[in-house]
Parts: C-alpha cells; structure tokens; sequence
C-alpha cells in the first residue's frame, strides 16, 4: 500500500504561499471576540481582499479573449484525450502555472502594496496577463 | 526605513521595560492559538507576528494553554509575514499536537488576561475540542483547472461557442464586444457546473479517509477544487493515495495540490454556533 503512484501529479509543497494562507487565517479559527471582553486590544487589520471570485465583465471578456486563441488542431478525428495529451505536451502546461503563479504575486504584491502606504492598489486587475501575439 | 524601525522598536522596548505597568496598553498580547498544557516551544521555532523579535511563548492554566507573543501596538497588523507567521507557527504546531487555531489579529492586553478572559473561564470547552483533534490534521486540497484544455473540454461540449468564436475572429475588440460577453457568460457559466462535478468527486473520492470535510470557497475564477479535511495524521499516505489518484485521472486538465498538515482552521466552529 505504500507504492508512490507514477507521475506524482499532485504536488507536496514543503510551505504554503501567500494566497494558502490568506484563505486559512483571515476569515477561520477561533474569534477572540467571542471570549476576551474586558482586555481586548483593537488592533486596526490590514485589510485584504486577494479573491477573485465573482464573475465579471472582465472576466467573461477575458474567458472570450482566451476562447479566440485557442488553438484546436481542426486535423479531425482527434479524439479529446489525445488533443489533450498533445497540449499537455505543448505549451500549455506551462501557460497554466503562469497563471497560478501571476496570482500568488499580484497576492504577494497587493499585501506589499498596502503595506507600502495607502495606494489604492485594491482596484487594480488582480491576475495579470500577457498578451501573446497570435 | 528599516533602521528607522529598529531604532525605535530598541526606544520601545527601553520605554516598556522602564515602565513596570503598561497601562498605556503600548504592547500587548497577540494569541495565535490553543494547545495542551505539556506543549513547549522549541527554541529554533521562528520569529512570530510584529517581526523576529517577537518570541513565541506557552502561556499555560491547567491542562491547556495558549501561544502567544508579545506585540508592540504602533501599526497595523497584516503584513505578508504577519499572516506568514501567524499560520507557520500554527501548522509547525499542528503538525505534532492538537491546536485550535484562533483567528488572524486577536490581541488581549497582557497575560494574566489570556488565563483570566479565556483560559480558565472556558477550559472544559477547549480541553475537549483539544481531545477530539488529537492525531488528527487538516489537509487543503486545491485544484486549478488548466485554463487551455478545460476551455478545450467546454469548447467540444459546446457547439454554439464556435459559432460565436467565428463572429469575433479577426474583428476589433470593440465591435464584437456584446459576443465576447456572451462567449464568457457561457464559459463561466460552464466551467461553475465542472467546478460543481469535479468537487463533488473529490469530495466523494476523500470522505472515506476523511474524519470531517468541509467546502472551501473557491479563490480564483479557474478552481476546480478547493476542499478542506479533517483526517487522522496516521492516515495521511491514504490520503494522498485517494487524491494522486484524482490527480492523475484529471492530470492535463487540473493541476491539484495537497497542502498540510495544517492547524484545523476550518472545523473550529465558533461559539454558541453548534458543535462540528
């Protein structure tokens, strides 16, 4: 039971980055509040919003963007796997971690932003994106 | 900048410690979270919040205790390693003993408070949450979808988008605008039912090695899966097991990650909020 699956797909990062513990700590755990009354100190919070979740104009116009490039090899009779397996070998993988990475930093670097002085950063397109030719 | 703040971080703490009594409340207490009384920290554990000067401590009252270090109160809270430390040290702790993690940014005046306000008034409750996450940890499983092959999936699955990608070809931005929404509007809305299916799989795939699971929200537009459990540490290789194996039928389409042991932020049920 203990053979280690071919591939290792999912990843086992030794540290969580910025994002991973933004989602843990900012809105979970025990809320002091709800004990300490007589000597809690307010503290004033840097306050953070890193999600991205509600679908907006931008993003849907970013999806059309991203639909537009896509290359589908109109050769036919390509079955789904095997288009897949080919991107997977292309370029695409890579794309991917970009992405995820492009959002770790913008993370990364709204907290620095914030921290920085009082620029309002909050605004700003979180998940930056080059624009490829073609 | 930075030698400015050390110069006056060195000018509080000489302040501090001239004043026996800190009623001006210029430092206080930062909480990170709750443990058993026999928790020690070790002495190459990290700086905590407010900076390396920051030595984390075991605050204790009978059987249970608190971690906590000493916060100077001159700026806001929030940092990258403010929250890098706050979840470090509780995942390092998690990692060996049950921890309740408490919420980034609780600060109590001194101490004696942590004992006298949380400590002994609600020891019997933390003492058994304590006992019930014995070997046990929490575990993040992420999943972001590979941006050019679930639009590939959507695209096959979906005739019409492209009839509509057709229109906007070789067109200018601007004047294909109302289809480009329109396009994204069925993306989005295609990949929200694939997030839904993925989760319930992995969600189905995890239970039985899982003592608690618990939706998270997902954080970026692209998530496939974003899903926390509780699972006993003995038990962690299964888990794994369970989720490479997700991994590798999804492998090209989702990129899925593993993250823990982590402290169990999200099976802390707040107070008067029912048990979980």
């Amino acid at each position: 039971m203990t053979v280690q699956p071919a591939g290792g797909v999912a990843q086992r990062p030794t540290a969580t980055g910025l994002a991973d513990v933004i989602d843990s700590i900012l809105d979970k755990g025990l809320v002091i509040d709800a004990y300490v009354r007589v000597s809690l100190v307010g503290i004033e919070l840097l306050t953070i919003d890193a999600r991205i979740v509600v679908a907006s104009v931008d993003t849907y116009l970013r999806y059309a963007e991203a639909v537009n490039r896509l290359d589908l090899s109109e050769s036919g009779g390509q079955g789904l796997p095997e288009l897949m397996q080919n991107m997977k070998q292309g370029m695409v993988a890579d794309k991917g971690k970009d992405a995820v990475e492009g959002v770790l930093e913008s993370a990364a670097d709204k907290l620095e932003g914030l921290v920085g002085g009082p620029e309002d950063d909050q605004e700003r397109q979180p998940s930056r994106r080059r624009k490829d030719g073609g | 900048m930075v030698a400015d703040m050390a110069a006056s971080e060195a000018a509080e703490r000489r302040k501090a410690s001239g004043e026996g009594r800190k009623s001006e409340a210029r430092v206080g207490t930062y909480v990170y979270g709750i443990v058993p009384a026999d928790v020690e920290v070790s002495d190459d554990a990290g700086g905590g919040v407010g900076g390396p000067s920051a030595k984390v401590t075991v605050v204790r009252h009978d059987d249970i205790a608190a971690l906590v270090s000493e916060l100077r109160l001159d700026r806001p809270l929030g940092t990258p390693d403010d929250l890098m430390a706050h979840e470090g040290l509780l995942d390092a702790t998690a990692a060996e003993v049950p921890v309740l993690p408490v919420r980034f940014g609780a600060v109590v005046t001194n101490p004696e408070a942590v004992v006298e306000e949380l400590l002994a008034p609600y020891h019997d409750e933390f003492h058994a949450a304590l006992d019930e996450l014995e070997g046990r940890a929490e575990y993040v499983i992420k999943g972001r979808y590979v941006e050019q092959a679930v639009l590939t999936e959507i695209m096959e699955e979906r005739p019409d988008l492209a009839e509509l990608r057709e229109q906007i070809k070789d067109q200018p931005e601007e004047a294909t605008r109302d289809t480009r929404i329109q396009i994204g509007e069925i993306v989005d809305q295609a990949v929200n039912a694939k997030r839904e299916a993925d989760t319930q799989a992995a969600l189905d795939a995890v239970t039985p090695v899982a003592t608690l699971t618990s939706l998270r929200d997902p954080s970026h537009e692209l998530d496939a899966v974003h899903l926390a459990v509780l699972v006993e540490t003995a038990r962690e290789n299964e888990l794994e097991q369970v989720v490479d194996k997700i991994g590798e039928r999804w492998a090209g389409r989702v990129e899925l990650r593993v993250l823990g042991p982590l402290a169990a932020y999200d099976f802390i049920v707040a107070r008067g909020t029912g048990g979980g």
